[in-house]
Order: C-alpha cells, then structure tokens, then sequence
C-alpha cells in the first residue's frame, strides 16, 4: 500500500497542473510524519494546495487503486466487493467517491486538535446535530386543567366587565352611585372579614412551623424588599413597605401587612396624580410603630394591624371624597372619544398585564396592570357630573382593582370550590349586567329579562370561551419547536451558600 | 506559474485598537495570509483615535469607516448608508473576496449584502454561539438568515457553532467549513521553555491586541499548588473581579490566598498564566476557547466545564471536563490536583503539542482553500464534496455551490426567508441594487484611483503542515 501511495503521488503530482509544485513535499511530509500517510485519504494538504484531491487521478492511477483497494476488501467484505465492482461499470466518478469512503480508515471525530483527513466542510452524517435535542421538556397540555387555569383570567375580565357596567350605570344615571359604592363596600368589608378570618385560621397553623420558615425566610427577605422598592409607585411607600417585612414575624403578618402596602400603594397611585404625597406617610405610621416592637404577641399585633387597616382605610375614603371635586373636572378639556379609546386601551393593559400565576404571598402583583386600571377609572369618573358620582366610581375602582385580586387569589388558594364559586358568581354579575344595560332601559320596570338573556349569553360566551382556547392552545403546541442543543448557554446549578450559613 | 492570490477585505466592526477575540482572529488571520501571497484590507468603523486610513505590521491596510456606534463598538445597523463608502473601496482595492466577520456586527452584514450585490464573492465568519429562545436571538438570527441566504461560504471556529449556525441560517451544510481559531504559541510558552529568537519584525510594530478577549463576566482562576504537597490550594489568580466573589473570599477569610487580577492585557497574560499550574475555566458558553489553548500552551493542566464547543478544542489528557455545577467543578478540580499531584499529567509536554496542533499558518490555509472553492479555483465537486452527501440532491439545480449573481436568483433565495421577512429582504436587495446602479452612474468607476499595492510577498512551499 505504501509503494503504492507514493507512486500515486508522484504521479498525482504529474499529472496535476499548477501547483503541483508544492506537492511532493507535501506527501512526503504526511508519509514520513503521521500514521494516515495512505494518499488516498482526502487529506487537509489536498485542499490547502488546490491540486486535485485523489479522486481527480488521471485513470491508470484510479485503475491502481481500485484494484488496491479491492484486494483489500476481497477478504473482508465479498458482498462490497461486488457492490464495488457494479458501480465501477456504472461510473468513474461515482465509483472513486464510493471506493473512497469505503476506504477511510477513520471516522470524523468532532474535535478540532487533530487534522483529520477529511476537508473543513465536511460533515459527518451520523453525527451532525447529533446532540440537538427538540422540544426537551416539553409537557403536553391537557384539557380540563387548561380550562380549570383559565377560570382566573375569566374572573379577572368579569371584575373589569362588572366594573364598566357599574360605570356606564352609572353614567347613564339608571342606577344610583351610592348604592354601588354601598354595596361594593359591604362586599369589600364582608370579604375583608372573611380573609381575616383565613389569615388568623393560616397563621395559626403555622404558628408551629414558625421557627422553620423564621429561618428560610431569610433567603427570600432581601428578593422581596427589592420587589417592592421596585413595584411601587408613591415615593415614600419602599421604606415603609419593607419596614413590614422586616416586622413580618409570621407569614401571616407579612401578608396582612400585603393589604396594608397594597392600600397604600394604591393610596399614592390615586393621590399621587394629584402629586399629594404626603398622605402616605402618615397612612404608614402605625407600621414604623409597629417596627420598633417586632415581639408583640401574635394577637395583640392583629388588633393593631386590623386597627390600622380601618385607619388607612378611612384614610382612602376621605382622601378620594376630598378629591373628587378635582377629578371631576380633570378632563373637561377632552373630547369623549379619547377618553373611551384611552380607558379601553388601560382596562385591555389591566388585563393582559394581570398577574395571574401570582400565589397569596406575592407582595405589588402587576403594579403596571393595578396601575393602568386606577387610571383608567380616573380617566372614566372625570367624565361623570357630580362629586358623588365620582366619589363612588373611584372608591369602586380601587375595591375592583386594588383589593379583590387579593381576596380571589386567597379564595383560590384556600379551596377550589371557593374559586369555582366566585368565578361563577362574576360570570352572572358580568353576564346579567351587560345584559341589563344593553337591554333597553325602561324606568320603573325591572328589566329581568334583559338580564337572564345575559347571563345566559354571558355563561354561553365564558364556556365557549374557555373551551375554546385551551383546545386552541393545545393546538397550537404542535408548533412548539424549541431547539437545544450544546450552543445554549448552561444553566449553572450553584449550592446556594445562604442556606449553608443558616444552618 | 505564479500562485493565484486574492485581493480580501476583512469587514468587521470588531477591530482594534479595541481589545477581543474577534479583532486578534482577523489581524492574525490577515497577517498570514498576506504572507501567504494576498491582499488584505481590513474594514472597521472609526474609533475615538483611529480614523482614516492605517497600517499595520505586513501591510494590512486598515479602513476605519466613520460610524455612529450604538452599543459596544457595534455601529448602527443603517442597511445601506454604508454602500458607497464600500463601493469606493472594493474598486479603489480592486477586491475579489468579502471577507465578514462576527454575527453581531451590522457592518459586516452589510458588507456582505453589498459585496454581493457588486458581483463579489463573500465569506462569513461566525465567532459566536446563539440560543433560539429569546428575542434578541430571534432578531440576530432572522438577520443571519437575511445576510447568510446569498453568502458564498461560511466560517466556523467549532462544529458545534457550525450546528448552530447551520440551524440559525437554514444552511447547507457543506457550504459551512470549520475553521478553529489559534494561538501564537510562541506568546504562550511555559515557564521553563527556552524562547525563540524573534522574528524579523517589519518596522510597524507589532500590533498585539490590548485586553484578553473574555468577558468581565467569566471569572477564570488560575490555581496555583504549593510547592509541599500538605498545601493545599495556594493561590486563586481571580480574572474578574465581581461582588460575589469578593464577598466569598471576605466571607471564607481567604484575602491571603486569592488575588484579584481584573482584567489583563493580553502580552501579560503568559506572564499570569505561568504562574499557576491548573486553568479553571467556568465558562457557561464558549464558541471555542482560544484562552484554554493558550493556557495549555502555557502549560497549564485545564479544568472546564463541558459547554458549547469546548470539549472540541483540547485532547483529554490536557483537560478534566465538568458539569457547569458547581459539585462538579469542585470535584474536576479535586481531580485534577491530585493527579497534578501524583505526577500523571506530562504538563511540560503541553506546549508542543499545542503547536502543532493550532497555529495560524494552518487557518490561513484552510481559509485560502475555502477562497479557492469560492472563487472557483478548486472544481465545485472537490470543495463542496459531493460524496459526502446524497448525489442525487447535488444534481438538482439548487445545490448550494454555485451562488449566482442574477438579482433574481439572489430574490429567489432571499424571497424563501420568511412569509413577511422573505419580502422585506427582497425589498432590502432591490434598493440595494437600485443604489449600487445609482452610485455607479454618479460615481463612475474610471473616476476612482486605484490605490498601489504593496509588494506582494511570495509563497513557497505549503510544507509547514
């Protein structure tokens, strides 16, 4: 073989055209200095002096080589022997790229460190891509529980239906302000009451486990304080809110005080249009009070949290009735399209930035999305005649927006048929109120009809709709086509050090 | 009969004076292919002190194209307001091959995009690994496709960046070559290695880039063992400096054992590397890893995490793989140490064989045989192989070999982008056209001077193998 091989080079270099100059040399390096000196690899030296590779060999030395490389597979492989033999009469070239591969002693190996005898553009059939993995960690959606986890965006775009009925109730002045803030409130303090009572029942059970979650908590103390820093709106809201969580000596203190920053914050969201800031830090007082004395006994700390709440919140209540009056003509200067186009487009911003997959304990969900639905009903009460008038649909506005998502994330996590209860609710208030007010008013009348045509178009609408989309989506994951591969960038598992400290 | 030479221009917005990988790659690269007989002219934008017109060592001729520069020395991507400047070059050069570079330069796209459109050949270079997931990504690889459907040949330093840019480009495999970086082993010698003479130097300096090219990101440590073997780890030569890892050091008292370095120019970092005898090298993703060849050349036992193409670039007796965990890479480099230790690992051995196995002599000459194919001077058959694949693909007319310069054949490829994008580029390579139409009717070609090469440099003998 070896005779043979340098035979062949020469010739090669023959019988080649210009550059065959450079070629001797390069056999002789590849014969004297690697292993893989058989010439009829196609080697990097082929490529690197442009001279024909060995397959372009004029045809004596093809005819050597063919019978070369027969004798050698006569014994081994007969039935490629023949195979060989019929695709020589076939073709020359066909038959020289065959016999070529055949006699490759090594396979491409994907490294770089070693000049293989293959040229740069070569690429391996069995190899390539061999490590790109599609859809990795794909899990296949299932119906019902797609269906179960859109009841969440169907509750959150029924309290916004709600809401614009209440609104264009009011604005059409067929139902009376007061009553809507009066029931709105009754139901915010019922459902006040009714989380209290969940806190107590949670924190009680926890009660036990406190020291262990004393000591996670320490991890995820700091991630929380940046959240809020960031998530807030009113400038004075960050110390006061992480003051809460330094005080958070259960997990049920932290998210009462939740309630607490969550009313504050909105507090500022709505004052600090009016840039009257200052309302915040006095709503927070009772915090910092509370800081300086972080081991009061647990039910002494509810009294005064509770204590607290009802301050804040009357705070709210006054602040917005003084308020008013400024709202009310803040956007006399604008046409009435705009402020529809403009409250449409926020309302759509409060639902599509909602935060939905957020649990009990998460402290400003969404803020951009609260934030966009307070301006929203700003921007609707403006249009409204009277203070009271404006009074009611702001005050509605911050029970809707700012404290509902609150109680329905409670609701959620405390039991499912709960859930399943006030999602059905809201479907009806949406349903029937759309009805009602899309039904022709008559006065005097009670236009039942008009409503239970809503709520059943309103139900019809909401399971279609439901169903609909998560078989949609379902659908769609046939088109899920997500590449990895050795290019990701790996995901780094690091131990940790915090939970080591505290141990 | 004389060698066939090339007149290359190197397009790229990464080049020095600013410090990289990318800029060492293309000045190297550049060097020795006007040793081996071509042209080069490198294309960048102006930098704060480089405008103009420059040379470096060899008579590479360096452009610096004045750009507005938007976010790390990558110039805003203006599709064609580069065009003229670009045609007054190429003519003015009288250059055959475009010659692009890095996947995040705008400047290079365009090159490409214009180059093909005056009828001359193009080549890419990719330096960089991309993901699919997430929007950047999914831009940067949308504009790959764009630039990349009418490209001559694409470059890759590592197969798997060739995976990934023949996935992100929708590529033909064979018209991507692999192509590694290296190192100029003789700036990367261990300790007790004798040094060569220096080479005849030209005149110009030598333009060395100024940084080592890794990210402040990629904290590198450099271990260093005790002389006695109850020691344990010494030293921690710490490339980066990050919070993190100041406040573990505080945390575990180790300021005596652990020195932050910063970053380190690059003629300094023999000098850092000899100095331990492991490289750690936690990279999270790596096209390649020119640093842990030059580290092996140092003679440095590497630890790495497997990622990206780097279980491509060394031999496993220069290097211990891990997990990018962070046990693993405890363990790796527990391993490591100890057969330091028990003397298994032949380090003082690495050097040479890291010269052989990377050296830029070499590129240059895989690089030249891919203008070769390109410019049609290898028979399409050999460059593009067809024994590797399925004849029968090869002989439909839409093999990737021949790139035709027909607008409609380029509008043919560009159309197949995407359902919005194939249009957008087809408008794009359109006025593109119209534009090049324009400039030659404004700008005529007669009226542009041909600038005197400098004495080309003769090749002899590809015997350097």
């Amino acid at each position: 073989m070896a005779s043979g091989t340098t035979g062949t080079g020469i010739r090669h270099q023959l019988a080649t055209g210009p550059y065959s100059a450079l070629a001797p040399a390069a056999v002789l390096d590849t014969l004297t200095t690697s292993p893989r000196s058989s010439r009829s690899h196609l080697a990097p030296e082929d490529a690197f002096n442009a001279a024909s590779p060995p397959r372009r060999l004029g045809g004596f030395d093809q005819h050597q080589h063919h019978s070369n490389n027969m004798s050698l597979l006569r014994d081994t492989v007969a039935a490629a022997g023949a195979d060989v033999r019929s695709s020589r009469r076939r073709g020359e070239s066909k038959f020289g790229s065959r016999s070529r591969s055949r006699r490759r002693k090594r396979n491409w190996k994907k490294i770089l460190w070693v000049k293989q005898s293959y040229p740069d553009n070569y690429t391996d059939q069995n190899t390539f891509l061999d490590s790109m993995q599609r859809n990795p960690r794909l899990q296949p959606y299932e119906f019902w529980p797609l269906v179960a986890d859109t009841t969440v965006i169907v509750q959150q775009v029924c309290s916004v239906t709600i809401f614009v009925v209440c609104f264009v109730g009011i604005f059409t002045e067929r139902v009376s302000p007061v009553a809507v803030v009066g029931w709105g409130s009754f139901a915010t303090f019922v459902g006040w009451a009714v989380w209290d009572w969940w806190v107590g029942q949670e924190g009680e059970d926890e009660v036990l486990q406190r020291q262990n979650s004393h000591r996670s908590r320490g991890a995820w103390q700091p991630r929380q304080d940046g959240g809020s820093a960031n998530s807030t709106t009113a400038p004075t809201t960050p110390s006061a809110t992480s003051s809460v969580t330094n005080l958070g000596s259960t997990e049920r203190t932290t998210s009462q005080g939740n309630l607490l920053a969550m009313r504050s914050q909105h507090g500022g969201s709505v004052t600090s249009l009016h840039s009257n800031v200052s309302h915040n830090s006095r709503l927070l007082d009772p915090q910092d009070g509370l800081r300086h004395r972080p081991s009061s006994p647990l039910r002494r700390g509810r009294a005064t949290l509770r204590l607290s709440t009802i301050k804040s919140a009357s705070l709210i209540y006054f602040t917005i009735l003084g308020l008013s009056p400024i709202l009310k003509s803040l956007t006399r200067s604008t046409s009435p399209d705009s402020i529809w186009a403009m409250s449409f487009l926020l309302l759509a911003i409060n639902i599509f930035f909602f935060d939905y997959s957020g649990g009990v304990g998460v402290k400003f969900p969404a803020s951009l999305s609260t934030n966009a639905a307070l301006m929203a009903s700003t921007v609707l009460a403006s249009r409204l005649p009277s203070t009271g008038q404006v009074f009611s649909l702001t005050l509605f506005s911050i029970e809707v927006f700012g404290l509902f998502p609150v109680f329905r994330r409670y609701a959620r996590h405390r039991s499912w048929r709960y859930h399943v209860a006030l999602t059905v609710l809201l479907t009806v208030g949406a349903g029937g109120g759309m009805g009602l007010i899309l039904g022709e008013g008559r006065d005097g009348v009670w236009p039942w009809k008009s409503g239970l045509l809503g709520v059943l178009v309103g139900a019809f609408i909401v399971i279609v709709a439901m169903g609909a989309s998560s078989w949609w989506l379902i659908g769609l994951q046939k088109y899920k086509n997500a590449m990895n591969g050795p290019w990701d960038q790996a995901r780094p598992i690091i131990i940790s050090r915090r939970q080591w400290e505290y141990d | 009969m004389p060698r066939l030479t090339y007149n290359i221009a190197m397009v790229s917005d990464f080049f020095f004076p600013q410090p990289g990988g990318v800029e060492s790659h293309i000045y190297q690269l550049a060097t020795k292919l006007v040793d081996r007989g071509h042209k080069v002219v490198v294309i960048t934008h102006a930098y704060a002190d480089r405008k103009g017109i420059r040379y470096l060592t060899n008579g590479i001729k360096v452009y610096h194209v004045p750009f507005a520069i938007i976010y790390r020395s990558a110039t805003f991507p203006t599709v064609f307001s580069f065009f003229p400047v670009f045609r007054n070059i190429m003519i003015r050069e009288q250059i055959d091959i475009v010659h692009g570079h890095a996947s995040l330069s705008s400047l290079c796209h365009e090159a490409l995009l214009h180059g093909r459109t005056m009828g001359l050949r193009t080549v890419f270079t990719d330096h960089s690994l991309f993901g699919f997931a997430d929007a950047a990504s999914i831009l940067t690889n949308k504009l790959l496709k764009f630039i990349l459907s009418d490209v001559d040949h694409v470059i890759c330093v590592s197969h798997t960046s060739k995976e990934n840019t023949v996935l992100r480009a929708a590529l033909d495999p064979v018209m991507v070559s692999v192509i590694p970086n290296a190192v100029v082993s003789e700036n990367f010698r261990p300790r007790k290695y004798p040094p060569e003479p220096p080479a005849p130097n030209n005149g110009f300096g030598n333009a060395t880039p100024a940084v080592h090219h890794l990210g402040p990101n990629d904290p590198v440590v450099i271990v260093n063992l005790g002389e006695s073997p109850q020691y344990s780890i010494h030293h921690c030569w710490v490339r980066s400096k990050s919070i993190d890892l100041e406040q573990m050091i505080e945390q575990n008292v180790l300021q005596d054992k652990v020195e932050m370095l910063g970053s380190v120019r690059h003629e300094q970092v023999r000098d850092v590397m000899i100095r331990g005898h492991i490289y750690l090298h936690p990279s999270l993703t790596e096209a390649f890893g020119t640093v842990l060849v030059e580290a092996a050349s140092c003679g440095l036992y590497v630890v790495c995490t497997a990622v990206g193409g780097i279980p491509e670039v060394l031999p496993g007796h220069m290097t211990v793989f891990a997990k990018p965990e962070e046990d693993d890479l405890v363990v790796a480099t527990g391993k490591a140490i100890s057969s330091l230790r028990a003397n298994k690992v032949r380090t003082e051995k690495f050097h040479d064989q890291v010269k052989a196995m990377y050296s830029w002599d070499n590129i240059a000459k895989r690089t030249e045989r891919v203008y070769k194919g390109i410019m049609g001077d290898i028979p399409e058959a050999d460059f593009y192989g067809y024994e590797v694949g399925n004849t029968a693909a090869w002989n439909g007319e839409s093999h990737s070999g021949v790139r035709s310069f027909a607008l409609i054949d380029r509008l043919k490829r560009y159309y197949g982008c995407g359902v919005w994008a194939g249009k957008l580029f087809c408008l794009c390579a359109v006025i593109d056209y119209l534009l090049f139409m324009f400039c030659e009717w404004v700008f005529p070609r007669d009226s542009i001077d041909i600038a005197a090469d400098w004495p080309r440099k003769t090749y002899h003998s590809d015997d350097d193998d």
